[in-house]
């Protein structure tokens, strides 16, 4: 039986700290396993690293949404978790990426990745989730030679 | 031969001589009776087994004790009139049974039926995997089998689990409860104690004194953070109390009832949060405890009286009722607040017997009051979760007084509909029924909300004295008032101020809409016998009483 698909999106900050080529290596690790894990659990999504903080979406079927979910709930690489939008999807919105990724460690603060965060962090914006997923859109698009790295 | 068999057997057995000395206890009957220490040694006495069989507790081996004392006796000499071949008795301690059997003149054998389990389900807690409370009493008992033990515990209740588990079922809280079990795993090291006590609560216990905290911090991010279970969202938290051995204590039942003191001190501070026992928590809670003593005493001993504080009406300026208002005066703490001892007598469930004579007492007082004044009584939240004894309560009062139902007000605040809203609307129609007015106390200072005023058509909103005292001010005191006044009348429902001090505050309730006053500019609470007087200075309104509400509810 084929799965209803789902999606999550989430923000949470960053909890690595040390020099920016320390902080890529910590990317380039999650990013690995979470490509290594993901294309076996049937997951896509993308990452976003901007302004000290990350956002994420992840979808696949339910049952591996959360379970990957509760792997990443335990990992003290971030913090304060806050999750936007979790419920059955009719698309997959990032079909290509089993984790795209876009940020730039060290680079200058993205002034609409602010505005973004602020509000979601906040929780007070229903439309926080989709204004995320927009972003990781529109920010995975443009670095592509990153996701590919 | 036969001692190998009995050692190697899968079910727990031990053997006893005639004198209780003990022949054989194999790794079966060791493992599930949580035993501490090295395994015994032919000839100890049967109390120092028990001793160390940490998996039971104290009243469990003084039974034990006791059987096999008994069977021996019958061994000796069948008691004339019982069955002399009684000589088998089983022992149901919860989740295991113990079956003692006297051996011909050999002495007693022991045996634990696993009943078709292994014997490490009776240890086992079965939605988590983790150790049940049994398991972390043998723990409990093996970390401080010696004086100098050091050690630390640490009992975890979920914040708002029971929400969770109200709103989304119980399939989805029992999922939830796997994911907290498993995310404390993953933060725990070798050697360290994992237990499901019941319900939301765990308990760990680390085999050192140090760490305890560190982890404790963690663990409240840890659980904090948010659960995707079964297609839903939840939020959670967690409280912890910590204590150590052998700083804090050095027996198990010691440690535990410091652990847990902690753990009320972390959820009253707010929840989300661990709190480490510290000695004026004992002093506390025997402070507690001593208020509670004299709480059940006290209306045995008449120490808890009424007053009463008119309600004016604000177009005619007369006394249309009072609120009966709960005293205690204890002989030694003096006049004890509400604000002390209502929550403390709410918790442990005297508030229905304290409510149910403020109840008579209030409308026998009323009886003797001119017919058009009613009295209004306060009724907790509590005295709601059993309907049928509150509305045999109301019954009572007002038939021992003699008192119509109609001069009859009770005041409940809005957390009263807060837990199982239909069951309490069922009771509010029923009260409403007998000619009883309801009044919604306290409005604007907690969940208030449009929808829980519609939910049930109230005769009286009573706005919180908090915003009256703000009328004066620049904050936003008049524009609530006006605000409440307005929906109160728009709604039909009449609307009465609370703790009004001044003439300003009186003129302005009056030009705002506000039907009904009461506060100390009228007249502080009274005794009883005062009423006359006070309504010898104040007119009593001359209108009969009606059901003034609208119809058709
Ligand atoms: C922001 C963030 C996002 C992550 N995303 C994923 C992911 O999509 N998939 C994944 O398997 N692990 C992800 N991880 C890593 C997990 O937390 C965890 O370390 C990993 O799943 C462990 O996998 P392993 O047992 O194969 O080493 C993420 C970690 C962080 C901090």
């Amino acid at each position: 039986m084929k799965q209803e698909l789902y999606r999550v999106v989430y923000c949470s900050r960053v909890r690595l700290s040390g020099p920016p080529a320390g902080i890529v290596g910590h990317l380039r690790h999650i990013l690995a396993t979470s490509r290594r894990n993901n294309v076996r659990a049937d997951i896509s999504g993308a990452l976003l690293f901007a302004n000290n903080c990350f956002a994420q979406t992840l979808e696949g079927p339910r049952v591996e949404v959360e379970r990957c979910f509760e792997r990443i709930q335990n990992d003290p690489r971030h913090s304060d978790v806050t999750v936007l939008e979790f419920g059955p999807a009719s698309a997959r919105e990032f079909p290509k990426w089993s984790m795209g990724f876009a940020g730039e460690p060290g680079a200058a603060h993205d002034p609409l990745a602010f505005v973004v965060f602020e509000g979601a962090f906040a929780g007070e914006r229903p439309e926080s989730g989709s204004a995320v997923l927009g972003l990781l859109h529109g920010l995975v698009r443009r670095e592509e030679a990153w996701a590919l790295a | 031969m036969l001692r190998a068999a009995l050692l190697g057997l899968a079910d727990g057995v031990i053997l006893f001589d005639p004198g209780l000395r003990l022949i054989l206890c194999n790794a079966a009957a060791r493992h599930r009776l949580g035993w501490v220490g090295a395994p015994p040694r032919r000839g100890l006495t049967l109390a120092s087994w028990l001793d160390h069989a940490g998996g039971l507790d104290p009243a469990e081996r003084s039974v034990i004790r006791e059987h096999c004392a008994a069977l021996l006796a019958g061994d000796a000499a069948p008691a004339p009139g019982r069955d002399s071949a009684a000589a088998e008795k089983d022992l149901a301690f919860g989740d295991f049974t113990l079956r003692l059997r006297r051996l011909d003149g050999q002495g007693i054998m022991i045996s634990l039926a696993t009943g078709g389990d292994d014997g490490e389900a009776a240890l086992r807690d079965p939605l988590t995997g983790l150790g049940n409370r049994r398991a972390f009493q043998a723990a409990l008992a093996a970390a401080l089998a010696r004086a100098e033990s050091e050690a630390a515990l640490l009992l975890l209740d979920l914040d708002r689990f029971k929400h969770v588990n109200d709103s989304l079922g119980h399939p989805v809280g029992d999922a939830l409860l796997r994911l907290v079990a498993q995310r404390l795993r993953a933060s725990l090291r070798a050697g360290d104690t994992l237990v499901r006590l019941g319900g939301d609560e765990f308990a760990i216990l680390l085999p050192r004194a140090e760490g305890a905290e560190p982890l404790a911090e963690r663990l409240v991010d840890l659980l904090s953070r948010p659960y995707l279970v079964e297609g839903h969202l939840a939020n959670i938290g967690v409280s912890i109390g910590i204590a150590r051995a052998p700083a804090d204590a050095t027996e198990g039942g010691m440690l535990l009832r410091r652990a847990d003191l902690a753990l009320y001190a972390a959820k009253a501070a707010g929840r989300r949060q661990f709190c480490r026992f510290r000695p004026e928590m004992d002093a506390r809670a025997q402070a507690r405890q001593a208020l509670e003593t004299d709480l059940r005493r006290a209306v045995a001993l008449g120490q808890f009286h009424l007053y009463y504080q008119p309600l004016l009406e604000v177009a005619s300026g007369a006394v249309i009722g009072f609120e009966a208002l709960l005293r205690w005066a204890h002989p030694t703490r003096g006049m004890v607040s509400p604000t002390e001892f209502i929550p403390l007598a709410e918790e442990v469930g005297l508030i229905v017997p304290i409510g149910e004579w403020v109840l008579r007492q209030a409308c026998r007082a009323a009886a003797s009051w001119p017919e058009t004044v009613l009295v209004a009584v306060n009724v907790s939240p509590v005295q709601f979760a059993d309907g049928a004894r509150l509305l045999r309560a109301v019954d009572e009062a007002l038939a021992g007084a003699g008192l119509s139902g109609m001069r009859l007000e009770i005041e409940i605040t809005e957390s009263v509909l807060l837990h199982d809203a239909a069951e309490t609307l069922a009771i509010l129609h029923d009260l409403r029924g007998r000619g009883v007015r309801i009044a919604m106390d306290d409005f604007g200072t907690g969940y208030s909300s449009l929808s829980q005023l519609r939910s049930f058509p109230f005769d009286k909103i009573k706005i919180d004295r908090s915003f009256v005292s703000e009328i004066e001010g620049q904050s936003g005191g008049k524009a609530v008032v006006r605000a409440i006044a307005a929906l109160g009348a728009s709604l039909g429902m009449t609307v009465t101020v609370e703790g009004v001090e001044t003439e300003a505050q009186a003129h302005f309730v009056a030009s705002s809409g506000g039907h009904q006053m009461q506060g100390y500019l009228i007249s502080r609470p009274v005794p009883a016998d005062d009423v006359a007087a006070l309504l010898a200075r104040l007119p009593a309104r001359t209108a009969r009483l009606s059901h003034e509400t609208r119809d058709g509810i």
